[in-house]
This record gives structure tokens, C-alpha cells and sequence, in this order.
């Protein structure tokens, strides 16, 4: 029984990192139906930029927050100004793909910059670790949780109480109705692409304080995007919920099976469990079903 | 004023669908725009508030003006600024917001929180039921719930001419007197100018000063609202009388006997 709650806790630890990368990607998707390849660089980048302040620049780590978020803010405003913008009005396949070569040309970058090798900073935070149920979790992984949960209650009440969440909102409904109140769509879909890349590289920075930065850490955007299908693509309560589901799942599978298989099941739970809801729940858990009357 | 002048509109490059329209809605005036399905009333109302160009439909000759400036060539949102707010037809919502949250959007371009909140009173107090309704998801609302939110969340933007596109659709008689009556209201209380189009054509030229009457994509015939209505051809076509004013007789119906005049 103990052993099933640590595998339930450093599921649910893990599960909060998941949930922070799917997020990301949802906002896009629930604005501007756009599926975006390219997040997992962004936490990438973002990593490296915060790193790159901290560790390199030895600047104290509110600034190195700051600097990586502003930094995360310009990725997300150029990646919608010269990638995404040309398209609108396009075939959304085209954009799909764009934001696939945005992985491809970042992620050649990312690797030209890291040679192979790892970055870390997790010896620049306060280490330490508490004890949970007789088992030992290090303090790193409590703060990225800690944040993960702490940026989905600042999301809502950002959707929920300012006039450009509203606006997002109203977007993400309908574009040509929402052109038609006065909302400009196009400078929504900026902001949306900000705010998806600061999300994005607040899961980096958590992520790259668990496991360093290493040529993988991108590739996470994988995982995130199977937590946002299983979520429901346009499904921001749905992003939590199959990020803490995928946690749990993938360390209590792989902590009971792995000795009776020999290892692996972790890395293909993801996967049998998209395959699983895609079959039963086609839209996501938490999918929009439309408000039809009948 | 707003001017249509000479209007020509085409969509996707190839479909004609205005050919030369022109039009003008006084300030704070009501002006009827009748016509069968297909006529081009809607889309006239598109090249107005510049929901066209999201169409791929673009105004490719004459122009549209507000007091002389031409404003074919904006975006939508520019459009709403200047104070002209289409309510679409088909009375489309941001169904997963609540009934606030929707006239709130309505509002989104403007500053003023002050105003904002004064409006909202006030459109509350046109529509006392969307009052009720506040935080409902305005997705499960009834239609005539709907004409009441899209009329108010228009009327939210503070507009100067509101392009009203069918508000009696489907609506039962007492409701289109409802709304109706607060149609009136908007333009005498807030000198709010009103295009509307409307198959209900005895109501809406009882309620305008003009009409404008359109057949595949050309306005064939305007004048004040009360001469229409003695008009032979609107008698017959529109309101359903015989040129002796008693209801018509289905029995007799023969479309050959009378022929438009405006077609000769």
C-alpha cells in the first residue's frame, strides 16, 4: 500500500509538468485550431534561457524568471507574426506544418547550442527533500509542481476575470463573430502565441529543474501534446486532469509491471492510454461537446 | 450618413452578387430593406460592416461611405468603432459564455468602464428577461432569448447605426411586436440610425421612414415607407393583397396576370 501512494504522489508530481506542457498547447489549439508541433522547443528554449541567465549571467533567479519569460513572450510573437500570420485564411494542414518545420529549425538550433552536452541548474536552487509517506521527494519536484498548480489558478482567473481573456474567449468560440463586436482576431492570436510560449517555458524551466537540460528535454513536447488529446484539445480543465491521469498511470504501471516484463511499460503507457480514449472518447475527456438544442 | 454608392460585389473573384447598389441610411433614422431570399440584402449589410471581406467577398466598385469617407476598404473591427454594428442573422452567440459575458464582449472595444457599466443597465433595462438570464450559458437560451442578446450585445457597443438583419425570424407574432418595440425605442432613445432588413415587410414599413426594395442584387424601387405600402406591386408581392387591398385568395392565384412593373 505504501508503495502504491509514493507511486501515486510521484505520479501525480510528474503528471503537473505534463499537464503544464498540454496547456500550452491548448491555448493555441482553442483559439486558432491550430495543433502545434513546435511547444516542446519552446519549453526547450526557454530552459536554456533561463539557465543561460542564471548560470551564465550568475543573476539572481527572479530576473533569470523574468528575462526567460520575456524572452518566451518574443519567441511566441514572432513565431505568430512571420509563421502563423501569412497563413490565416490557409488550409489549417499548412499551418500544422509550419509549426512542424518551427520544431525542426529550432530544434537544429537547440542542439547547436547545447553540443551534446547537459545544462543544469538545479544546484543554484535550494535543495533538500521531505519526506512523504517513508519515501524521500526531493524539493525541486514539489516546487514544479507547486508551479504548475499555481499557473492554473493564475490561467482561470485570467480567462475568467480580464477583458483579453474574455476577449480569447470569445475568439477561440467564433472569429468572424468576434471581428464583428470590434475584437481584433489578429492581435488576439498574438497574444494567445505569447502567452502559449510563456507557459511553455514556465513547463521548461520546471521540467529542466527536475531532469536538466538535455537534446530530450524538447521531445517532451510529445508527451504534452498526447496529454492534450487525451484531454480534449480545446479543454483546459481536461489538460490537468490527463496530465495528473498520465503521471499516475505511467509510475504505477511501470512500478508493478516493469519487474513481471522487464522494464518499458513506462514509456509506452502514454501511448496505449491515447489509443484507449481516442477509441472511446474520440474528442478528449474533457473535449468541447457543442451546445446543440434540440 | 451612411452611403452606398453604385455597389458592386463579388465573391471568391467570380460570383456577381450586387450589381450597382446604392443606399443611404440617415442619421438616427430607420430604413427597411425588403426583398425575396437571394435578393442580396444580407450581403449588402456584409459590404457595410466589412464581415464580407472574411468571406472572401470584396466590395470591387462604388464604394461605401460614412459622412464621405469611404470605408469598404476596413477591417470589421475598424468598422464597429465607427460606430456601425451588424447584428447577424441566424442570431449567432458566443454560446459557452454566460448572457453577460456575451454583452460584455459587445463592449470590447470600448474604454470606458463607466459607460460600459451604464450600458449594461440599460440594455438590461430594454430586455428585463436577459436581466433574469445573466449568468446563464447563453447557449441553451430560446430564440427569441437570442434576438434579445444579439440586439443587446450590440447596442453594448454604443453604436451609431445598427444593421439589423431579420430579427423576426422565426418568432412568434407577440414576440416580434416585443421586439419591435424596443427596435423603436433604441432609435428614438439613443439616436441609434437602423438598416433593417426584414421579410416581414408590413412590419417593417410600419416602422421605418424608407425602404428600399431589392431583386438579384439591384435595388428596384425606394421611397418612403407609407408609399410603399400603397404601391401596387409591394400590395401584391410583399404584403400579400390584390390591388382591391382584401386578402388574396389563394384559390386565384395566377403569378402570369400581374407583372412587376419594375421589370418593364
Amino acid at each position: 500500500m505504501t508503495e502504491f501512494l509514493q507511486l501515486l504522489v510521484i505520479g501525480l508530481l510528474e503528471g503537473g509538468l505534463y499537464a503544464m506542457v498540454a496547456v500550452a498547447m491548448v491555448l493555441v489549439y482553442k483559439s486558432t485550431h491550430v495543433v502545434s508541433l513546435a511547444h516542446g522547443q519552446f519549453m526547450g528554449f526557454g530552459a536554456l534561457a533561463f539557465w543561460f541567465v542564471l548560470v551564465q549571467l550568475k543573476m539572481p533567479i527572479v530576473v533569470a524568471l523574468v528575462l526567460a519569460l520575456c524572452f518566451a513572450a518574443a519567441v511566441g510573437w514572432a513565431v505568430e507574426r512571420f509563421a502563423m500570420r501569412p497563413l490565416i485564411g490557409q488550409p489549417l494542414f499548412a499551418a500544422f506544418l509550419t509549426t512542424f518545420a518551427t520544431f525542426l529549425m529550432m530544434d537544429g538550433l537547440f542542439q547547436l547550442i547545447l553540443k551534446g552536452e547537459s545544462a543544469s541548474f538545479a544546484a543554484y536552487l535550494p535543495l533538500g527533500s521531505i519526506s512523504v509517506a517513508g519515501k524521500p521527494l526531493p524539493t525541486t519536484q514539489l516546487a514544479s509542481f507547486g508551479a504548475s498548480l499555481l499557473l492554473f489558478a493564475g490561467l482561470a482567473v485570467f480567462f475568467r476575470f480580464t477583458k483579453v481573456g474574455l476577449g480569447m474567449r470569445a475568439t477561440a468560440e467564433d472569429h468572424q463573430l468576434a471581428q464583428s463586436t470590434g475584437i481584433t482576431v489578429r492581435s488576439i492570436f498574438s497574444y494567445i502565441w505569447m502567452l502559449s510560449t510563456v507557459v511553455a517555458t514556465f513547463a521548461g524551466i520546471a521540467l529542466a529543474n527536475v531532469s536538466d537540460i538535455y537534446f530530450t528535454l524538447p521531445y517532451m513536447g510529445i508527451k504534452g501534446l498526447i496529454v492534450a488529446l487525451v484531454g480534449g484539445l480545446d479543454s483546459l480543465p481536461g489538460a490537468l486532469l490527463a496530465g495528473l491521469l498520465l503521471g499516475v498511470l505511467e509510475n504505477v504501471s511501470a512500478g508493478y509491471l516493469d519487474p513481471i516484463v522487464g522494464g518499458g511499460v513506462k514509456e509506452v503507457a502514454a501511448y496505449v492510454l491515447l489509443l484507449l480514449v481516442l477509441l472511446i472518447r474520440p474528442y478528449g475527456l474533457l473535449g468541447l461537446v457543442r451546445i446543440e438544442r434540440i | 450618413m451612411l452611403q452606398i454608392n453604385n455597389a458592386e460585389v463579388i465573391y471568391s473573384d467570380v460570383i456577381l452578387v450586387l450589381k450597382g447598389v446604392s443606399a443611404q441610411v440617415p442619421d438616427g433614422r430607420i430604413v427597411a430593406l425588403l426583398g425575396a431570399n437571394g435578393a442580396g440584402k444580407t450581403t449588402t449589410l456584409k459590404a457595410i460592416s466589412g464581415v464580407l471581406r472574411t468571406e472572401l467577398g470584396e466590395v470591387t466598385d462604388g464604394s461605401v461611405e460614412l459622412d464621405g469617407k469611404p470605408i469598404h476598404r476596413m477591417d470589421p473591427e475598424e468598422i464597429v468603432r465607427l460606430g456601425i454594428v451588424q447584428v447577424m442573422e441566424g442570431r449567432r452567440l458566443f454560446e459557452h459564455l454566460t448572457v453577460e459575458e456575451n454583452l460584455l464582449v459587445g463592449a470590447y472595444m470600448r474604454k470606458d468602464a463607466a459607460g460600459i457599466g451604464q450600458d449594461l443597465a440599460k440594455t438590461y433595462g430594454y430586455f428585463p428577461r436577459l436581466s433574469d438570464l445573466r449568468r446563464r450559458t447563453s447557449g441553451y437560451l430560446s430564440g427569441g432569448e437570442r434576438q434579445m442578446l444579439v440586439m443587446g450585445r450590440s447596442l453594448m457597443a454604443r453604436p451609431r447605426i445598427m444593421l439589423l438583419d431579420e430579427p423576426s425570424m422565426g418568432l412568434s407574432p407577440l414576440l416580434v411586436k416585443e421586439i419591435f418595440r424596443v427596435v423603436r425605442a433604441i432609435n428614438d432613445e439613443e439616436n441609434v440610425a437602423i438598416l433593417l432588413v426584414e421579410q416581414n415587410a408590413r412590419i417593417a414599413l410600419s416602422i421605418s421612414e424608407h425602404g428600399y426594395v431589392m431583386e438579384n442584387g439591384r435595388i428596384v424601387l425606394d421611397g418612403p415607407s407609407e408609399r410603399l405600402r400603397e404601391n401596387e406591386d409591394i400590395k401584391e408581392f410583399y404584403l400579400g393583397l390584390s390591388d382591391k387591398g382584401r386578402r388574396k385568395s389563394y384559390r386565384e392565384v395566377k403569378h402570369y396576370k400581374r407583372r412587376k412593373r419594375w421589370l418593364a
